[in-house]
Order: C-alpha cells, then sequence, then structure tokens
C-alpha cells in the first residue's frame, strides 16, 4: 500500500513537472517567440560565420543573416530604461527601424568576462566599468569610435572619461558615467565628525557600530596609496597591451600609506567590504553612487555622505584620502557588416548623449559623464553626488590597469585583513611587502 | 521519514564475500572467453597481414571492397551491412572534403591567417581555437575509418571463406536481430560510447593539447592566434622560489591533500558515531533523527551553503549573536583568516558530510550479527571494545572502497570551498590569484573564467588528474578487498 | 541488584544520547530554520530594511518576497520552469542510458569490455571544469548556447551519464544469472531478458538514478553560466539566484534569494523524503561496492 502511494507521488510529481514544463515553454513560444527566434538566427549566424571565417575563402560577399538584430546588454538596474530608449532612438531614426534590438541584464563584471570568452555569442553593444577595457581591446571585443563621432563624443564628455575611453592613442569606448568613484555615507547618529578617520572609527567603535572598507580592492586601496602621494600608472600601446608600469610604492610615502591601512585594519571597527546590502551593523562605509538609494533606505533619516576623510599618517602629517575616479562606459564589439555597425555606433552614441545621462540620472542616480549634463540642476543638487564631486577633487582620473593588478591589489588586501602583514613587523619587513607588490605591478607590463 | 531498508541489506550487503568468489569465476571465464575470441580474429599483427593475404587470396567481391566499402556485402546479398559501410565511406569522404581536411591542414601550425580590419569592417582570420578543436576531432575520425575500413575487408574475407566452405553467411533479417540478442551489447552502448566520446574524451584531448599551446588571454581566439609552444607551461612549475608559479602551486596542492584526507576521515568517523547513537538500542523517533540530518541532502547546496556564507560572514548572524552576548568583542574572523577559514571549511563540510555517510553505516550497522556483540558482552567487553574490535575492523572493511572514491571526490570538492569562500582569502604568499583555501579545481577554475589562463589551467588540470590517479592506484593496492574487478569501479 | 545497575546506566546513557541528538538536530536545522524566517522578511524600507542583517527573527513577517518572485519582475517562473524541463528530461535520459550500459557491462561479455572500464575511470579523474570551454563552443557548433543552453545542458549531462554506471551495474550484478540462463533456454532473447527479466526486477535502482538525475541540475550554476550565458531566459535558478548574493548589482536581494531558495528546495525536498528509501538502498549499495 505504502509502496504504490509512493509510486503514485513520484508520477504525479514527475508528471507535474512535465506539464509544467510544456506549459512554460508553450508560453515562450507564444509570447517570447519573437525575441527567442531573433536570438536564435543570431546565434545560428554566428555559428555559420565562425564556420565560414575557418575557411576563410568566403570572402566579405556573403550577407550573415543574424546582422538584423543587435543585442545590447546593461547592469540589470537599468534593463527597463534602456529597452525604453532604444524604442526611442529608433523611433527618431527609421533608418535603423528594421534592426531588432534585444537588451539583457549582464551585470558590468559578468559582461567583460563574457565577451572575452566568446566574441561572436557577446553582445554588439554592452555597458561595462573602464578596468575591464584594456582586456577587451586585448581580446578584440572592442571597435574603436566611429571618427565621424569621435570630436562629438571627446568634446561633450570630462576629460577624465575621454581618457578612460582610450587605450593607447585609440577611443574604444563611449563614456556614460562619471560617478565610479567612492566617498563616505555615514549614519549622522554614530559619526558626529567625518573629515578625520581617526574620528569616525572611534565614533562607530563607541556606537558599536562598523567602518565599512574594502581595502581587499585595488580600486580602494589607492585611497590611501594615492593619498600620501604614491603613484600608480600603466602606459598601453594601440593593441591593449601594457608597455610600461610607473609605480612607486616602495617608498616611505607607500609605507605610509601601508601602515594606515593595517592600523585601519587591526581596530576593532573595522568591517572589509563596499556593499550596504551587505552590511549590517553600519555606522559608515566607503561606497559609490550606486548605493545611493541603498544607503538611504538603510539609514533613514540618519543618512548622511561626504568626502573621505583624512588621516593622520605614521609620520605624524596628515593626508587627504585619495582614490580613483572612474568611469563606466558603453561599448561596441567589432562587426562584420557595414550597416549593422553604424546602427550600432549611432546607438551607442545615443544611449551615452546628454539626452539619455540626464534621463538616466533621474531613473537611477547615475552621475552624468556629459559635461551638459553635468550642469543640470537636479545633478547639481543630488547630495551623494555633490559628495563624490567634491572627493573627485582629491584623486586621479582612472586610466588603464591590467588585470593582474586588481588581483594583486586583493592579495595585498587579504593579506593585511588576514594579518599576515601585521603593525608588529618592522619597517624593514613592511618594505619587503611594498618591494614584492611593485615588482610584481612591474611584471605586468612588458 | 527515512526507512532504512533492512532487508534490501541482508540480501544485498553480507552477500558480498560470496560475491567475491563470484566474480573471480566471472573473471576467469571472461578471460578464457577473450582469448578464444583473439584467436579467431588473429593478433593485431595478424590484422595487418589479413589486409595483405585478403588482398591477394580474395575474389573480385573482396578486393573491389577495397575501393569501395560495403560493395562485397551487397553483392553477397547483404544490404544492410553493406549499405551502412558504403555509407560511411561517402561520409567520411564528404567529410573530410567538406570539413576535415581545412582545419587538419593547419593543424601545425593552429592558423597564420590573422584577422584584419577592411575599413571599419573586421574581417576574421583563422581561428585557433576551433582548428586545434576539428584538427583532433579529424584525427580521431581517421583513425575510425581505418578502423572500419579494416573490419569491411575482415567481414567480406570471412564471408568468402565461409562461403568456399559451404557455410552459411548472415541475412540482412539475421545481422539486424544478432542486435537484439548476441550483439545486444552493441546497441546498448552505441550511444553511450558515442556521447561519451564526443562530449567527455574529445574535450580532454582538446584540453591535454592545450597545455601545449600559448593559449591565454593574450591569445585569444577568434582575434589572436595561439600556436604550440612545446613544454614551455610545464616548466613554469618548476619554477620554484619567492613567490612564483611553482610555490604556489605546491601550497595549494598540500592544502588540497590535507583537506582530502580531513574532510574524508573526520565525516567518516563522525558519521559513523551519529549513526551509532541513532541506532542505540532504546533511543525513540530513530526515523526522525534521520530524516532531520538528511535535509542537508536533499536542499541543493547552492542555497544552503551561501546561507551558511553569510551566516559566518564577519558581520553575519553567528558574530551579531556572540558580539550580542557579550562573549567576544570583535568579531571572528571565520573567512578572512587563512587558518581560521580552512578549519571552518571542514567544520561546515562535517555539515554537509555526515548525513551521507550516516545513512551508510546504519544499513551496514544492521548487518552485523547480534550475537557477536551478545558474546562480547558475556566476556564483558565495554562498549568501546566493541566498538574497536568488532564494529569498526568491520566498517572499515566493508567500506575501504568507497573511503577511497570520497578521498578522490574530496580532492576535487568544487561546490563546498566555492560556494563558501571561492579560494580566499588571497595573499601576498601566493601567486596567480590563489588563495589559502583554494583547491587545485578551484584554483584551476578561476584560471579558466577569471583569468582566461587557458594554457596553465591545462597543466594543473593535468597535473590534478596525476595526483588523484597517483592516490587512486597507491591506495587501492593497499586496500586488501578490492582485488577483483568490482573493486576497481 | 547488578540488573538494577545496568539498567540505570542505560538509562543515564541513553539521556547522554538524546541530549547528542537534540543538540545535532539543532544544528542541522539551524540553517534551514533561518532561510525560511529570512525569506518571510519584507524588503520594503518602509517596514523593514531588505539587505543583510544580523539578527534572526524578521521584525515584520510578510510574503513580499514571494510576491516578488511570482510578479513576473524577474523571470523567476521561467528559470524554474527551466531547471525542471532540464531535471526531467536529464532523470528521463539518463536514467535510460546507466541502465543500457550498467546491463551490457554487467550481463554481456564482449572484447573490450574491461578495457572500457578502466578507460572510464580514468577520464573520470580528469577535472571536469577544464573542459568547460570546450564543450561550450562544442554546443555552439549544434546552436544549443545561449537561446538553445536548455536542450544544450540536457544533451551535456545525458551525454556523459554513461560513466555513472557504478551502483546500477553493482545492482544487476545481485541479480542471480541463474534466471537469464533458463529464460535463454526457453529461446529468449537478449534484449527479452533486459526488457522482460531484469528490468521488473530493478525498480529500487531505477528509482534511484533517476532520483540522483533529477536532483543535480538544481545546482548547475558553473556550467549552466557558462553556456547560458547573456541570455537571461535560459538560465536556471541556480545561475540566476546566486547573482543576487554575488554581484553588487543586486544590492537588498538577500531575502528574495532566501525565498527563491526556499521555493527551490520544498519541492526537491518533498520528491527525495518520499523516495529516500531507494536512495539510501543506492548509496548503501554503491559504497560497499566501492
Amino acid at each position: 500500500m505504502k509502496k504504490k502511494a509512493l509510486a503514485l507521488l513520484m508520477v504525479t510529481a514527475m508528471a507535474t513537472s512535465m506539464l509544467y514544463g510544456c506549459g512554460s515553454s508553450g508560453s515562450s513560444s507564444g509570447s517570447a517567440a519573437a525575441t527567442d527566434s531573433a536570438a536564435a538566427t543570431d546565434s545560428a549566424a554566428a555559428t555559420d560565420s565562425a564556420a565560414a571565417s575557418t575557411a576563410t575563402e568566403s570572402g566579405p560577399s556573403s550577407e550573415p543573416v543574424g546582422n538584423d538584430a543587435i543585442k545590447v546588454w546593461v547592469a540589470d538596474a537599468v534593463v527597463d530604461f534602456t529597452k525604453e530608449k532604444c524604442a526611442e532612438f529608433q523611433k527618431e531614426n527609421p533608418d535603423y527601424a528594421n534592426f531588432k534590438i534585444i537588451v539583457e541584464a549582464v551585470g558590468e563584471g559578468d559582461a567583460a568576462s563574457n565577451m572575452i570568452t566568446d566574441v561572436e555569442a557577446g553582445a554588439d553593444i554592452f555597458g561595462f566599468a573602464q578596468d575591464q577595457i584594456a582586456r577587451l581591446v586585448k581580446a578584440g571585443a572592442l571597435e574603436t569610435v566611429n571618427p565621424d563621432m569621435l570630436d562629438a563624443v571627446k568634446s561633450e564628455n570630462d576629460e577624465g572619461a575621454v581618457k578612460a575611453a582610450t587605450v593607447g592613442s585609440e577611443m574604444y569606448a563611449y563614456p556614460m558615467t562619471s560617478d565610479n568613484g567612492y566617498f563616505l555615507y555615514y549614519d549622522k547618529s554614530v559619526v558626529t565628525d567625518p573629515s578625520s578617520l581617526e574620528k569616525i572609527v572611534e565614533d562607530c567603535k563607541n556606537a558599536g557600530k562598523n567602518f565599512y572598507m574594502e581595502i581587499n580592492s585595488g580600486w580602494y586601496q589607492t585611497a590611501f596609496f594615492f593619498g600620501t602621494g604614491c603613484q600608480l600608472t600603466y602606459d598601453t600601446d594601440d593593441t591593449g597591451a601594457f608597455t610600461a608600469c610607473n609605480v612607486d610604492y616602495a617608498s616611505d610615502k607607500g609605507l605610509v600609506a601601508l601602515k594606515e591601512m593595517i592600523e585601519l585594519a587591526e581596530s576593532g571597527a573595522f568591517t572589509n567590504g563596499s556593499a550596504v546590502g551587505e552590511a549590517t551593523n553600519l555606522g559608515a562605509i566607503v561606497d559609490g553612487t550606486w548605493d545611493s538609494s541603498a544607503a538611504k533606505e538603510l539609514l533613514g533619516d540618519n543618512y548622511a555622505c561626504a568626502k573621505l576623510p583624512t588621516f593622520t599618517g605614521s609620520d605624524g602629517q596628515t593626508y587627504q584620502m585619495s582614490g580613483f575616479g572612474g568611469f563606466k562606459l558603453l561599448g561596441v564589439k567589432p562587426q562584420t557588416d557595414e550597416k549593422k555597425l553604424a546602427a550600432c555606433d549611432a546607438l551607442a552614441y545615443y544611449l551615452a548623449g546628454e539626452e539619455v545621462q540626464i534621463a538616466r540620472y533621474d531613473a537611477v542616480g547615475w552621475g552624468p559623464s556629459n559635461l551638459k549634463a553635468q550642469q543640470s540642476d537636479a545633478v547639481k543638487a543630488d547630495e551623494a553626488l555633490t559628495a563624490l564631486a567634491e572627493q573627485l577633487v582629491n584623486t586621479i582620473p582612472q586610466g588603464q590597469y591590467p588585470d593582474g593588478y586588481w588581483q594583486l591589489g586583493t592579495s595585498l588586501g587579504d593579506s593585511i585583513i588576514s594579518g599576515e602583514i601585521k603593525s608588529s613587523l618592522s619597517d624593514e619587513e613592511l618594505m619587503a611587502k611594498l618591494q614584492n607588490f611593485q615588482d610584481t605591478c612591474m611584471t605586468y607590463a612588458k | 521519514m527515512i526507512d532504512i531498508p533492512q532487508v534490501a541489506y541482508t540480501a544485498h550487503a553480507i552477500p558480498r564475500r560470496r560475491d567475491f568468489t563470484g566474480h573471480l569465476i566471472d573473471k576467469y571465464l571472461e578471460e578464457v572467453y577473450m582469448a578464444s575470441k583473439e584467436k579467431s580474429s588473429g593478433t593485431q599483427f595478424g590484422a595487418i597481414k589479413e589486409i595483405g593475404i585478403a588482398f591477394k587470396e580474395g575474389n573480385f567481391k573482396t578486393r573491389i571492397s577495397y575501393l569501395i566499402m560495403g560493395l562485397g556485402q551487397i553483392l553477397r546479398g547483404q544490404f544492410v551491412k553493406g549499405i551502412l559501410f558504403l555509407l560511411l565511406e561517402v561520409g567520411f569522404i564528404s567529410y573530410m572534403i567538406a570539413f576535415g581536411n581545412s582545419y587538419l591542414s593547419k593543424i601545425t601550425t593552429l592558423g597564420t591567417v590573422t584577422t584584419h580590419k577592411e575599413g571599419r569592417i573586421t574581417v576574421y582570420g583563422d581561428n585557433s581555437f576551433l582548428i586545434l578543436l576539428f584538427g583532433i576531432l579529424t584525427i580521431i575520425v581517421i583513425l575510425a575509418f581505418i578502423f572500419l575500413w579494416w573490419l569491411n575487408i575482415h567481414d567480406n574475407y570471412q564471408s568468402e571463406q565461409l562461403l568456399k566452405e559451404g557455410r552459411h553467411i548472415p541475412t540482412n533479417r539475421e545481422t539486424l536481430a544478432s542486435l537484439l540478442d548476441k550483439n545486444f551489447d552493441k546497441t546498448l552502448l552505441a550511444l553511450p560510447v558515442t556521447g561519451i566520446f564526443l562530449f567527455t574524451v574529445l574535450p580532454i584531448i582538446f584540453m591535454v593539447c592545450v597545455a601545449f599551446t600559448n593559449y591565454d588571454a593574450n591569445h585569444q581566439a577568434p582575434t589572436n592566434l595561439f600556436t604550440w609552444v612545446g613544454l614551455a607551461n610545464f616548466a613554469q612549475i618548476f619554477k620554484i622560489g619567492g613567490n612564483g608559479f611553482g610555490s604556489t602551486f605546491f601550497k595549494v596542492l598540500a592544502w588540497t591533500l590535507v583537506w582530502a584526507f580531513f574532510a574524508t576521515f573526520i565525516d567518516y568517523f563522525l558519521g559513523v558515531a551519529v549513526a551509532i547513537l541513532i541506532n542505540k538500542k532504546g533511543i525513540k523517533f530513530k526515523k526522525l533523527w534521520r530524516t532531520i540530518l538528511v535535509l542537508t541532502i536533499a536542499v541543493p547546496q547552492f542555497v544552503s551553503l551561501l546561507y551558511i556564507m553569510k551566516m559566518f560572514a564577519s558581520d553575519g548572524l553567528i558574530n551579531g549573536w556572540l558580539q550580542k552576548w557579550g562573549w567576544i568583542s570583535s568579531p571572528i574572523p571565520f573567512w578572512t583568516d587563512p587558518m581560521l577559514a580552512k578549519i571552518t571549511i571542514i567544520v561546515v563540510n562535517i555539515w554537509v558530510g555526515i548525513p551521507y555517510i550516516m545513512l551508510i553505516a546504519t544499513g551496514l550497522l544492521m548487518n552485523i550479527p547480534e550475537d557477536l556483540y551478545e558474546s562480547a558482552r558475556i566476556d564483558g567487553a565495554t562498549g568501546w571494545q566493541m566498538f574497536r574490535n568488532i564494529t569498526l575492523p568491520y566498517m572499515l572493511f566493508v567500506t575501504g572502497p568507497f573511503l577511497l572514491t570520497q578521498f578522490t571526490n574530496n580532492l576535487n570538492n568544487f561546490n563546498v570551498i566555492y560556494l563558501l569562500t571561492q579560494g580566499k582569502p588571497q595573499s601576498m604568499a601566493l601567486s596567480n590569484n590563489a588563495g589559502h583555501t583554494d583547491l587545485l579545481v578551484t584554483w584551476l577554475y578561476k584560471m579558466t573564467v577569471t583569468d582566461t589562463n587557458y594554457r596553465m589551467a591545462a597543466v594543473i588540470g593535468i597535473m590534478v588528474f596525476i595526483v588523484t590517479a597517483v592516490v587512486s592506484l597507491v591506495v587501492y593496492n593497499m586496500l586488501p578487498s578490492v582485488k577483483d574487478e568490482e573493486g576497481f569501479q | 541488584m547488578k540488573q538494577k545497575s545496568y539498567k540505570r546506566k542505560q538509562k543515564i546513557s541513553n539521556g547522554i544520547t538524546y541530549a547528542v541528538l537534540i543538540l545535532i538536530s539543532i544544528i542541522w536545522l539551524f540553517p534551514f530554520v533561518g532561510l525560511v524566517l529570512q525569506s518571510f522578511r519584507s524588503y520594503d524600507p518602509k517596514v523593514e530594511y531588505g539587505g543583510m542583517v544580523n539578527y534572526l527573527i524578521p521584525k515584520h513577517f510578510s510574503l513580499d518576497n514571494y510576491r516578488f518572485l511570482f510578479s513576473g519582475q524577474t523571470n523567476f517562473l521561467k528559470w524554474y520552469g527551466n531547471t525542471l524541463i532540464i531535471a526531467f528530461f536529464v532523470a528521463i535520459f539518463q536514467t535510460i542510458i546507466v541502465l543500457c550500459v550498467s546491463y551490457a557491462l554487467s550481463r554481456m561479455r564482449f572484447k573490450g569490455r574491461t578495457f572500457l572500464m578502466r578507460f572510464w575511470l580514468i577520464l573520470g579523474m580528469f577535472p571536469g571544469f577544464l573542459t568547460m570551454i570546450c564543450l561550450y563552443f562544442l554546443l555552439k557548433q549544434f546552436g544549443l548556447t545561449q537561446a538553445g543552453a536548455v536542450p544544450g545542458l540536457i544533451l551535456v549531462s545525458v551525454a556523459s551519464s554513461g560513466m555513472g554506471y557504478y551502483v546500477c551495474k553493482g545492482y544487476f550484478d545481485t541479480i542471480p544469472k541463474a534466471l537469464d540462463e533458463a529464460a535463454r533456454i526457453d529461446g529468449a532473447t537478449r534484449a527479452r531478458i533486459f526488457f522482460t527479466i531484469t528490468l521488473p526486477m530493478s525498480k529500487p535502482i531505477i528509482i534511484y538514478t533517476a532520483l540522483v538525475a533529477f536532483m543535480a541540475p538544481w545546482c548547475d550554476y558553473i556550467f549552466a553560466s557558462y553556456v547560458a550565458f547573456g541570455h537571461d531566459s535560459s538560465y536556471n535558478v541556480a545561475v540566476a539566484m546566486t547573482r543576487w548574493v554575488w554581484t553588487n548589482d543586486y544590492q537588498g536581494y538577500f531575502t528574495r534569494f532566501c525565498a527563491g531558495g526556499v521555493l527551490v528546495a520544498v519541492p526537491v525536498t518533498i520528491l527525495f523524503m518520499a523516495l529516500q528509501k531507494y536512495y539510501v538502498e543506492g548509496v548503501t549499495g554503491g559504497a560497499v561496492k566501492g
């Protein structure tokens, strides 16, 4: 009897899943048929062209079928926004109205590695954070900015953004935001004086709260190193290869910065992290504009933000924390079809243009890179963006860095947090670590 | 509720001893069988010789099959076989012309035509990746074809001999029917073997080849070409000193072995202990206890382990409580301190692993004859003595091979490590993005996905294979109960 | 006298055992209780903050997270459906293939049998991740990536499943060969024996194989994300939901992750609990077989 009951359950479970399966695949072929079939032909075409390109003899005369669809990858938060804007774009430009535009949610981090895994299956237009640009150029995943638009793009965006999108002497992407920097969010009821790191940490400690900063990231670490006057930049050639590394971390300035990081890590209130959503006991956090709404939710009336604080180094001097001012970019992948390339160029230019940047700010609060958009009243009145703007004065625009650097930064940070690098080490020992770091940085540029 | 089907074990586990001899007989019979089969088809030398003899002595029908496969069979009325052979030849030739040839011819260089621009349009050149992949495939296809060609000749010649002797050759109907009887194994295995070849063997050969190329982030198809570099990648492993690749490799290897050891044996002994507790006489709700434990197996790990990861975070639930209760002043760095992270992983893995062992042990414990314990008790043995002298030896004997597979599985236990720490914390003392809790496999995974450093990942993969194989062989030969073929599985 | 002290000893030791078992139960259940409780925490900032928190019991219980998952704001139902489809077909095809291979290896004696078994054993020692990139491009040739990722994932799981024959073959080995021989004397073909004698006697192992195959795809986030990347509607639950925890794009999704996790866990758990008898039989048999 029991056995029969079990068998029955098994059968019903299987049957339900089958029914469900049929139902959902049926609905997909109904409602999402258009997108699915378009994507299918696209990928089929990609396969075709892959086969054709290896045979090489096929020549440029062949017309791949999938060239009537444009795939766009953006962060999940702006998917709906981007869909809307793409529709408007097609309305304004009837020339390109016959392209089927597919917008997918692919995070800025994933976008780059997915593009590199398989350029052919990747998006035609994709948003990414600038630290990936050299890698993408190297892997052949980025097309240069259309020469007809080059001057306009260069003059409309702020200087740092243009530099961020340039590898060697070529500009490879359309700047979309210039808010990829970090500053301080804090709880007004906890932190009394946000201008000094020591005070903030002390306030947090007294209130039993944490001070969050992601010091195991090569991106946030520079707040200390650049703050004490160190430099770390790379030179690139046009292919995205790194040719030289300018670094002086293994110096007295570097030592002060390292000691400050150790001191912070060893203070009881420190917690590694840079995501408001994952901070459970937040007194203050070093974070960017993308978290402003989350921070407002969490802190409610006690929400406040400010530029990064100063710290008193081991040599007794006071330093202003610095860091990177970074940018989000929109890239176009190399195309084999002229018409599609023109459409992609136009769409990318549109999506990164003044009007859309302002609209994007209104929709999701991303700070514009467009000079005119930066002057709009709403942008100027934004608390978080104001704090960022104040901080950006103290930062250097982020240039190109090899992937290895970011990994190395994580290793350095993890070593500090785990206590491998600790305050009880002598200056010589610490200097040896910095020398090691510096030497490894140099190896990435050949 | 968990319900241990006791009957199944008496039918299934204890007679293992009898099976043991049974399989030896099996094995002997198999060898005899193979030997007799080999005699009829000749040795491998014989196969080549047969090609010559068959051509010299064979009639027209046999000879024509050298050129047009299957024609001999068709002429003898064996249409099914004949047409199959013919189709194979046609298929092979068209494959080579349309597809295989272009890849095969480039496999020595992996492509020379670079990607270039015509105006702003990109024209892709050779794709080294596909050349390597399909080049390998083509070589295998050619080898398979040669084998089939030989099979075709062999079949023709045999039919001819049979006819000469005035005997009967299989008709079409008989050939087809044999697929459900004498040759049923071919029917059953055709699809699985093809599947394994295409989706396991071919990719493995491919990745082994990648270890001898410079395929990495700077040589990424389709835009850039990659090519053969010989043993250069392997040389990196032995670049020891400082924090070079080699020393990191051996550090990661050491932790992999340590982890596999602890993860296997701690889980094993604790699992057996829990099973004994639940099985203890006079303990009620046995099913309930088992059900609670088994929940761990049922719930997908990406849900449960990610939750546990957050639980132990430095500002997570556990630290939050400990701080609230005033037990600690600053959070315990469960995931950020290298040593503590390793311990935490092993502890969480106990949570994952015990239920499996408990299930297995429960079934086996029920098989130990009660009178053994009874007589021991009369002799005045304590519980611990009984455990040491009866339970443990029995368990170890029966589950020896299982422990070995557990160990090799743990060497490659990706999920637990990756879902909990992703190999972190990283360190300045380790190179190439490796972390303190990285196993060789998780490190390999990061290399392929994060760094797209396929060449070094392939080298690591080969090393993982060697480590697993060596460990398996050594331990396997030490096990007393595995001399028969079953143990080899 | 002696009897009494023995009984008392027994009582004490049972008491300790109960205490240990209760402690174990608490530890083992704790993460699940936490998961379920978090899934009922609201993410609406007006009610309660939705990100990570360091307390267990929500201040306000609500169904917000579940409502979110079913609301269509994400493709959750689609992901869930994909996973069900994959799990269902993998369970069916994998079982068929495993049965075929096991029968051939257990009952038939043919040239290359031992070679095949050893070869597969050796293949199993290569780490699977290595071949992901290669499998990806193979599937791409058939158009089974991105939009076609669901059938692609089924194909890959099923294609290599023949290598997992150990447990099933071990079970077949214990079915007396005398039965086969009797049938053969009566003139039954191998295929007939397989279908009419072996299969009907193998219900436990069939269910075990299907159950294990059905459960595996629910946790496949590595290869699935590799094959489906950039195509949201071909994701499975694991791929889609690990993003909520691992990527900063999804701040404050933690409670939604928990709710999704509960929805994933419930059916699999029920199925598992209903069929665990067979599962136990399978793992135990497999362990003893080694």
